[in-house]
């Protein structure tokens, strides 16, 4: 099952966490993974999308050695993480996103040459990567300062620092852009482009679409814990673009919703109001006649707009019938 | 070695800006004033030098108790848990570099203790067997920090390990003789004494304070470090397996 030259596998990856305890321990288990085939390419950065509650958490978990599958298989160049968990470690750096997850009354260098320590880093040469790296996130001048002090976004890049402390050929990047400011992100995100031109193999996940795109070779989505698709982000670009939803007002023909309807390419029709219209339009083509059939039908009032991404979700995972 | 060393520091590092730490320390000297004057106040001059042991033993306890569940609880709740079972370092080292940091601290007690009896109490011990004095402190600190690394264990298990840190502290003072002797309590009790490194550190630091000579204190002291080693190797199987649990159960960090 598993994909020669991939740094990252997971084969049928299935984790359920038990519901209830004492008298409600007889409670189903909540499935997190459902039964998840991924691999990732040596060298790749590969996006995981998904809304929260997917999974991507408990993927990434997982695969860092901090949380047992139920069933399944995972490998990190080739090392069972479960079986051969001492030999994945050292092969790792975690970032988990939030405030949290430093020791937070230490300097910004305290943390590093502690992580470099953990990552039995010769002490020489983890204070040497401690300063590189503070150089490197742009920490350099608050590096004695206590991490209390930090904003998130100086938090979010200390974690990236920490995590490449112990100089890792594969990173697991967890939501590291969340909370930050739209500068600050992207500063971090042209940080993790340069690991990834280093040849590091790295799994984002995030929610954030524009990041995915912006960043990643390839894009995974997940919900409710099965993996929906594993694409490249120009293929997933070219789904979102070709979907839209136009939003009518002031319908007076009770038929247009039927002629709409049978346009080709229109998605759905559905009455969101009195003599209100949103029309789903699953490709680009059909958005002309839609708009000829509105105007026809007298309505003045119309909106076209892009789907979010949990509508893009819905209407094209759903079209296009991608399953596990 | 690094990993110990680089573990002592950082934990330093926490105490020094966490006042916490020093609760057990800060206590020692009432402890100290209450226990002298129960002695004094009972005619026994003779049970002195107890009086004094008694609250500096009761602080290291305490001060090592109390990081050992800290050390695992701020682990968990800071989140710093997860990243650091990440790494390829096993987290029963990291919890004994860091408990022996703590440990070392609590020493501290033994002189806070003196200072006040000399000072407040016009009490003047003197150490008639320093070598076996300071070989007791030194394995007594190591069987601490190993006992500790067994407790933390525990307290990884645990949801809230307060609860179990203020258990972990008067019965075990009374079972390991601290200031009421071994020999007082009753005969089926004593031989659960024995298995707690305190109650020999305990007495051989009372022994090193009489004129007499210290009866086989080679011997007593491998004891201390035997039961501080066996600690510690409980501590590190139990704390693995229940860093597997934690691992299967997904209960590593707090919400």
């Amino acid at each position: 099952m598993g994909r020669a030259g991939a740094a990252v596998e997971a084969i049928r990856l299935r984790r359920e966490f038990r519901a209830g305890k004492g008298f409600r321990k007889r409670e189903p288990p909540r499935t997190a993974l459902d039964g998840v085939d991924l691999a990732i390419d040596d060298g790749e950065l590969l996006g995981l999308l998904g809304p929260n509650g997917a999974g991507k958490t408990t993927l990434v978990k997982i695969l860092a050695t901090v949380l047992l599958p139920t069933s399944g298989t995972a490998r990190i160049l080739g090392r069972d993480v479960v079986a051969e968990t001492a030999a994945v470690r050292p092969l790792l750096g975690i970032v988990l996103g939030g405030e949290r997850g430093l020791y937070s009354r230490l300097t910004a260098r305290q943390n590093l040459r502690y992580w470099a320590a953990l990552y039995k880093v010769p002490t020489p040469v983890g204070r040497m990567r401690a300063d590189a790296l503070l150089e490197r996130v742009g920490l350099a001048e608050r590096a004695d300062e206590a991490v209390e002090r930090f904003s998130q976004g100086m938090k979010q890049r200390l974690h990236l620092a920490r995590g490449m402390i112990g100089d890792p050929r594969v990173l697991f990047l967890d939501e590291p852009t969340t909370g930050m400011d739209p500068v600050a992100a992207r500063e971090f995100r042209s940080l993790v482009a340069e690991l990834r031109g280093e040849g590091r193999t790295i799994l984002l996940t995030t929610h954030d679409m524009a990041e995915a795109e912006a960043l990643c070779d390839r894009v995974a989505l997940i919900d409710h814990g099965r993996l929906l698709a594993v694409e490249t982000p120009r293929t997933l670009s070219g789904w979102v673009s070709d979907f839209e939803r136009i939003d009518v007002e002031g319908v007076a023909d009770a038929a247009l919703a039927g002629r709409l309807a049978a346009v080709p390419g229109v998605a759905d029709v559905m009455a969101t109001g009195d003599g209100c219209l949103r029309i789903g339009v699953s490709s680009r083509e059909a958005t002309p006649a839609v708009l000829q059939l509105v105007v026809e039908a007298g309505v003045q009032c119309i909106r076209t707009s892009r789907p979010s991404l949990e509508e893009v979700y819905v209407h094209v995972f759903g079209d296009r019938g991608l399953r596990v | 070695m690094g990993l110990l060393w680089r573990s002592f520091v950082l934990q330093l590092q926490v105490v020094r800006s966490n006042p916490d730490y020093f609760l057990g320390l800060a206590v020692a000297p009432l402890t100290t004033v209450v226990f002298v004057s129960f002695v004094r106040h009972a005619g026994r001059e003779d049970l002195l030098a107890f009086a004094l042991l008694a609250p500096a033993l009761m602080a290291l306890w305490r001060t090592s108790v109390m990081a050992s569940g800290e050390i695992v609880n701020e682990d968990r709740g800071q989140a710093t848990m997860e990243p650091t079972i990440a790494t390829p370092s096993p987290y029963a080292a990291v919890v004994l570099g860091r408990v022996l940091a703590v440990t070392a601290v609590g020493l501290a007690g033994f002189p806070v203790v003196w200072l006040v009896g000399r000072a407040v109490l016009d009490v003047d011990l003197a150490v008639e067997h320093p070598l076996v004095f300071a070989a007791t402190l030194g394995a007594g600190a190591f069987a601490m920090s190993g006992t500790a690394v067994a407790m933390a264990a525990v307290f990884a298990l645990a949801r809230s390990s307060r609860i179990f840190q203020q258990t972990l502290t008067y019965p075990f003072y009374l079972l390991a003789g601290v200031l009421v002797p071994v020999s007082y309590l009753p005969f089926w009790i004593r031989p659960v004494s024995r298995i707690v490194f305190l109650s020999w550190t305990a007495d051989l630091l009372r022994a090193s304070l009489s004129a007499a000579p210290v009866d086989r204190p080679g011997l007593r002291l491998a004891v201390v470090v035997a039961l501080g080693l066996a600690g510690l190797v409980i501590g590190t199987v139990v704390l693995n397996r229940v860093l597997d649990r934690v691992r299967h159960l997904g209960t590593m960090t707090y919400a």
